[in-house]
């Protein structure tokens, strides 16, 4: 990597190193304190959840059972809901990254009739709040009788306009013209051009697309909200709210605070993982230049 | 990024033209059908769950169901109606002073985190990426929660803070004080989100560009700052187009925050928070329609400004 | 089962229209509830292991007869936010083996209504019974959602239901639900708080008053009560001092949302909020049942239901709680109120109106299920015999100090006024309410400014839903 022969080039790298890192620290502080409320609170009974410092461990150190509470209350229900968000998650990132990588390269690469049209629509619909879209998405699905099922999530979230503009951008940005007029000129197909030539070179922004498309399926509740009724479909974000609403609002005390904190951070897990998954396609690309270096 | 790829390529290339020239005869996609092939796909998707459904929306706009009395057309009456609607109009104007705090600071948080972690003169670079994305991995729900909990007047840390050393508390959700908390709450959730576009954006710069720069003496400092950012402005301004839009249509955050901050916030204090009320509190669904194509209307004039702001300044 | 030819159901077909449920959405019940109602119990030991038919029946769907057996069985989908309430479904599965009952918890609460009334617009995906509010029920009517179980039930159990209940339930011979628990209010107030600054149980609102003042003065930081913009409880306790804001007939609705009574109410809680005697925090915040649990506030004017919220974050309060009857309007009154409260009521797109009646009717009327809501869940019951029964009402509650409350709160469910109605809008007066209280508390204007700013909306938006106002 770049930093190896920086490191021996410039005498002060040293110290703007550290100072860097001090800045990004600072930042590090307010982006976790938040954060550590999940932890401690997970590691909390309910009594101390509410009866000691929120940002420190009380005395007694409860995550266990927390844990087991979860994913035993409501018949296990907790890792069924895991289950779904995971699988809502992947279907709907793994096709809207590639339906918006398609449709970035068409849109960054290519001329043909219709194209302002079509971005201006894109960009356009994207405008207007997903508020006006609930009952309209709601009838169509039970008119097509996907009401109460997985698609009834997926399908909407196969929709990524975001991951469309990212890679218009980021492909004019990547990927030369020169590649695909070599391509051409050899007489390779478009597609096996953008297949076998750039997408290598897409890579990074490829994975960027998938991790936002993924978080944001992940974090997705309206939707699911609105077209799930069936305990058994729903994905962590309903379920846990609703979850959270019988821990506030009456639930004859068999459901705990601590036990919703407990699940959100369980739900945060599997996005790290996902993250981290995610980063090494970006070093990909940076390696491909260390090689030469 | 040309001089790693450049000969690799085209050996790769090779090899598939051999392939394709050999037993398989391929359907080869020409240059003027390619980018509908390529583009169908999302298309299907987008017109079937996106534009559909707008469609219908807007056929919704242009009725006016009553309690009593039933469905009727009504043209353009709501519309008429709406643009005329204090409640909508007061909420546009309190996100334009939001975007004002908000958006400058996210954005140049966000940039200066990727130059820095994409300059490599950090330790634990990974480290860094993962946790200043994480707030926006965390549900909206819980994020509020945590901050209600952070903000909490009398139990919260910043207020037994201020107790310990006798100082008077902080009010966070006072009419003065909420849009920054609200604000606060953005920052936190979405700056990690705008600086994962940044850094992919500034990996795929050429590596070559670096190896030049370097040569010549330029400081990394520089270096960043006078070729790498200009190259990404193209990126830059589609983030502040995001953030335009999720500004204007900010809704999660105060509809979540409303227990918390009654007193401030109320059932129009954005207008997707109004268009939320009039559909599923008033089961005024027609009206709600209307202004949520309004406030669309809102967001594309503050993003074609802009547009022109932006390709303006770049000549 | 009755499944007609498919295409959406017309809304306004209420109670004839079961026949027109498209097939599609036959089949998607099959699909959907059969597996997961097997899951559920299947997976459920604790309930296995009690044994007893339920567990029996389900282990014998569990089999590749299930399929077969299951063909003849009616499936409820009921939509209920309460806990326990398969428990009890179970037991219902139990004396009705060929029904068999999944309860589904979809939100509580805006999303569980938000979800209804989607379901509404669309005619398809409504559950067959859900739980309702006492306060959206002429919202439900109002839509048509409401199937008519009166030629499902058996006459006589009017008769067992204390009567405002009844009638709240019930227009001429149509019955729109049934009665499944009320809150009857009472005071609730800290025992050790009100020795330690020597305040009495006040028995009227001027007392109450009294004692707000008196502890604000004595004890800089509490408060007798929390002044909570909630328009649940405004509706309430309003409805004790004598509020009759609507009177709804067909398509005539009377709005009277700012009369005396409520002006005088207004001006009562204004005067107190602007001596500081009570606090104006928002209520239901994790800070708010702090602040009830460590004493800054002493009393709450609430519910019967109110210690099911209270009981797992109380920790240094439990036990310290006491009820006494809601204070008067008039020195010697005897008139309480109701807060809260929920019907099972089935919908008109349901195709089983006959089994729907009879689970509604089963947990409401029920004894066991009745008692064990009671003892188990605190939810107050609202059959007359129940009240009557006083071994039940007699119970003594730990978190009351072994008061035995009911007798408080008995005598306060006889003591509510048959009259009120709620609007056919509830839901849009309720956030015209809470917008324009805040406001007020906020200190822009006064709460009395606040009903008439409401009155307007609320006339406005009535005229433009096609009411005639009078």
């Amino acid at each position: 990597m770049g930093i190896v022969g920086n490191t021996t080039r410039s005498p002060n790298f040293r110290r703007n190193r550290i100072l860097l890192t001090a800045v990004l620290c600072i930042y590090l502080v307010y982006t976790l304190v938040p954060l550590f409320y999940v932890v401690t609170a997970s590691t909390k009974t309910n009594a101390d959840l509410f009866g000691t410092f929120g940002l420190w461990f009380a005395g007694e150190f409860n995550l266990w059972q927390n844990l087991v509470d979860l994913f035993t209350h409501q018949n296990g229900v907790f890792s069924r809901w895991l289950g779904n968000t995971f699988f809502y998650s992947l279907t709907s990132a793994v096709g809207a990254a590639i339906f918006a990588l398609l449709a970035g390269y068409a849109f960054a690469k290519y001329e043909f009739r219709g194209k302002k049209l079509l971005f201006a629509l894109v960009l356009g619909a994207v405008m207007i709040p997903q508020t006006a879209l609930v009952i309209p998405l709601y009838l169509m699905l039970s008119k097509i009788g996907l009401l109460n099922t997985p698609l009834a999530v997926i399908l909407p979230s196969l929709v990524f306009p975001p991951g469309v503009f990212l890679m218009r951008v980021y492909v004019d940005e990547a990927v030369s013209n020169e590649i695909i007029d070599a391509g051409r000129v050899d007489g390779a197909g478009e597609l096996h051009i953008l297949s076998s030539l750039t997408f290598r070179l897409l890579m990074p922004g490829f994975a960027t697309v998938f991790i936002l498309a993924f978080v944001a399926a992940w974090n997705n509740y309206f939707l699911p909200l609105v077209v799930l009724s069936t305990s058994e479909n729903f994905p962590v974000t309903v379920g846990l709210s609703i979850w959270y609403a019988s821990a506030t609002l009456g639930s004859g005390g068999n459901l705990l605070f601590t036990v919703v904190m407990t699940g959100a951070l369980v739900s945060i897990l599997p996005v790290i993982l996902a993250f981290l998954i995610m980063q090494r396609f970006w070093q990909g690309g940076l390696s491909a230049g260390a090689v030469k270096a | 990024m040309l001089d790693a790829f450049g000969p690799v390529p085209l050996v790769e290339f090779n090899a598939v033209s051999n392939t394709l020239s050999g037993q398989k005869p391929r359907v080869i996609v020409s240059k003027k059908v390619a980018p509908y092939v390529l583009l169908l796909p999302f298309l299907l998707v987008f017109v079937g769950f996106l534009i559909v459904p707008m469609g219908y929306a807007f056929g919704l706009s242009l009725f006016k169901t009553a309690l009593v009395g039933g469905t009727r057309f009504v043209g353009l009456e709501n519309y008429a109606r709406a643009v005329v609607d204090p409640k909508f109009w007061d909420g546009v104007w309190l996100l334009v002073r939001f975007g004002l705090i908000q958006m400058p600071i996210m954005l140049s948080l966000a940039l200066i985190f990727a130059l820095i972690l994409d300059s490599g003169m950090v330790y634990a670079r990974s480290f860094f990426r993962v946790s200043f994305f994480l707030p926006y991995a965390v549900p909206a729900v819980i994020a509020t929660l945590l901050w209600g909990y952070l903000y909490g007047p009398s139990y919260g840390p910043v207020a037994q803070l201020a107790t310990a050393l006798s100082l008077p508390k902080p009010d966070f959700f006072s009419p003065g004080a909420i849009l920054g908390s609200l604000a606060n709450i953005t920052i936190w959730e979405y700056t990690g989100y705008n600086m994962i576009i940044y850094f992919a954006a500034l990996q795929a710069i050429p590596g070559d560009l670096e190896e030049a720069a370097k040569m010549d003496g330029a400081s990394a400092l520089t270096y960043a700052l006078r070729v790498k950012l200009p190259m990404i402005v193209p990126m830059i301004v589609v983030t502040v187009i995001f953030s335009i839009i999720g500004t204007l249509q900010l809704f999660s955050e105060p509809y979540l925050i409303t227990n918390l901050a009654r007193s401030v916030i109320n059932s129009n204090f954005t207008p997707n928070y109004y268009a939320y009320t009039l559909a599923f509190v008033a089961q005024q669904y027609n009206y709600s329609a209307a202004i949520s194509f309004l406030l669309g209307a809102v967001v594309a004039v503050f993003s074609y400004a802009f547009m022109l702001l932006a390709n303006r300044g770049g000549r | 089962m009755a499944a007609a030819p498919g295409g959406r159901l017309p809304m306004d077909s209420s109670s004839q229209g079961m026949g027109a449920v498209p097939s599609q959405f036959m089949e998607q019940m099959m699909k959907t509830t059969l597996p997961s109602a097997l899951g559920r119990v299947l997976l459920n030991r604790r309930r296995l292991l009690q044994g007893g038919v339920a567990a029996g029946a389900a282990l014998a769907l569990g089999g590749p007869m299930g399929r077969a057996m299951a063909q003849d069985k009616v499936n409820l989908t009921v939509w209920a936010w309460t806990p326990k309430t398969q428990d009890m479904a179970n037991l219902f599965m139990q004396k009705y083996p060929h029904i068999s009952v999944t309860v589904e918890n979809v939100g509580q609460g805006a999303p569980h209504y938000v979800k209804l009334r989607n379901a509404v617009t669309a005619g398809t995906g409504l559950p067959d019974v859900a739980l309702i509010e006492f306060n959206s029920i002429s919202s439900f009517k109002a839509l048509n959602a409401l199937a008519d179980l009166g030629p499902h039930i058996d006459p006589a159990i009017a008769e067992k239901f204390i009567d405002w209940t009844w009638t709240s339930v019930t227009e001429g011979d149509k019955v729109y639900g049934l009665p499944w628990n009320t809150g009857p209010m009472a005071l609730l107030y800290r025992a050790d708080i009100f020795e330690q600054y020597g305040l009495t149980v006040p028995e009227t609102w001027d007392d109450y008053a009294e004692q707000a003042i008196k502890l604000a003065q004595a004890a800089p930081g509490k408060y007798l009560a929390d002044f909570a913009v909630d328009s649940g409880w405004t509706a309430a306790v309003l409805w004790q001092a004598g509020w009759r804001p609507f009177k709804t007939e067909g398509t005539n609705i009377q709005i009277r949302i700012n009369d005396e009574i409520a002006k005088s109410w207004a001006n009562y809680w204004q005067r107190l909020i602007d001596a500081k005697a009570v606090d104006t925090k928002p209520g239901w915040t994790t800070e708010w049942f702090a602040a009830l649990d460590d004493g800054t506030y002493s009393s709450w004017v609430t519910a019967a239901w109110a210690p099911v919220l209270m009981e797992q974050s109380m920790t240094k309060s439990f036990g310290k709680w006491r009820a006494a009857p809601m204070p008067q309007w008039q020195p010697g009154g005897k008139v309480a109120s109701n807060w809260g409260g929920t019907v099972f009521s089935a919908f008109s797109t349901s195709p089983q109106l006959k089994e729907a009646a009879e689970f509604a009717t089963f947990m409401s009327t029920d004894p066991e299920a009745a008692r064990f809501w009671l003892t188990d869940v605190f939810l107050f019951p609202v059959l007359d015999e129940l009240i009557e029964d006083e071994t039940l009402m007699g119970h003594p509650y730990e978190f009351y100090g072994g008061q035995a409350v009911n007798t408080i709160f008995a005598e306060a469910e006889a003591q509510v006024d048959p009259s009120f109605e709620f609007a056919p809008f509830q839901d849009y007066v309720n956030s015209q309410i809470e917008d324009n209280f805040a406001m007020a508390v906020a200190g822009n204007g006064t709460l009395a400014d606040a009903f008439d700013r409401v009155q307007d909306a609320v006339v406005i938006y009535a005229r433009d839903q096609g009411y005639t106002v009078t």
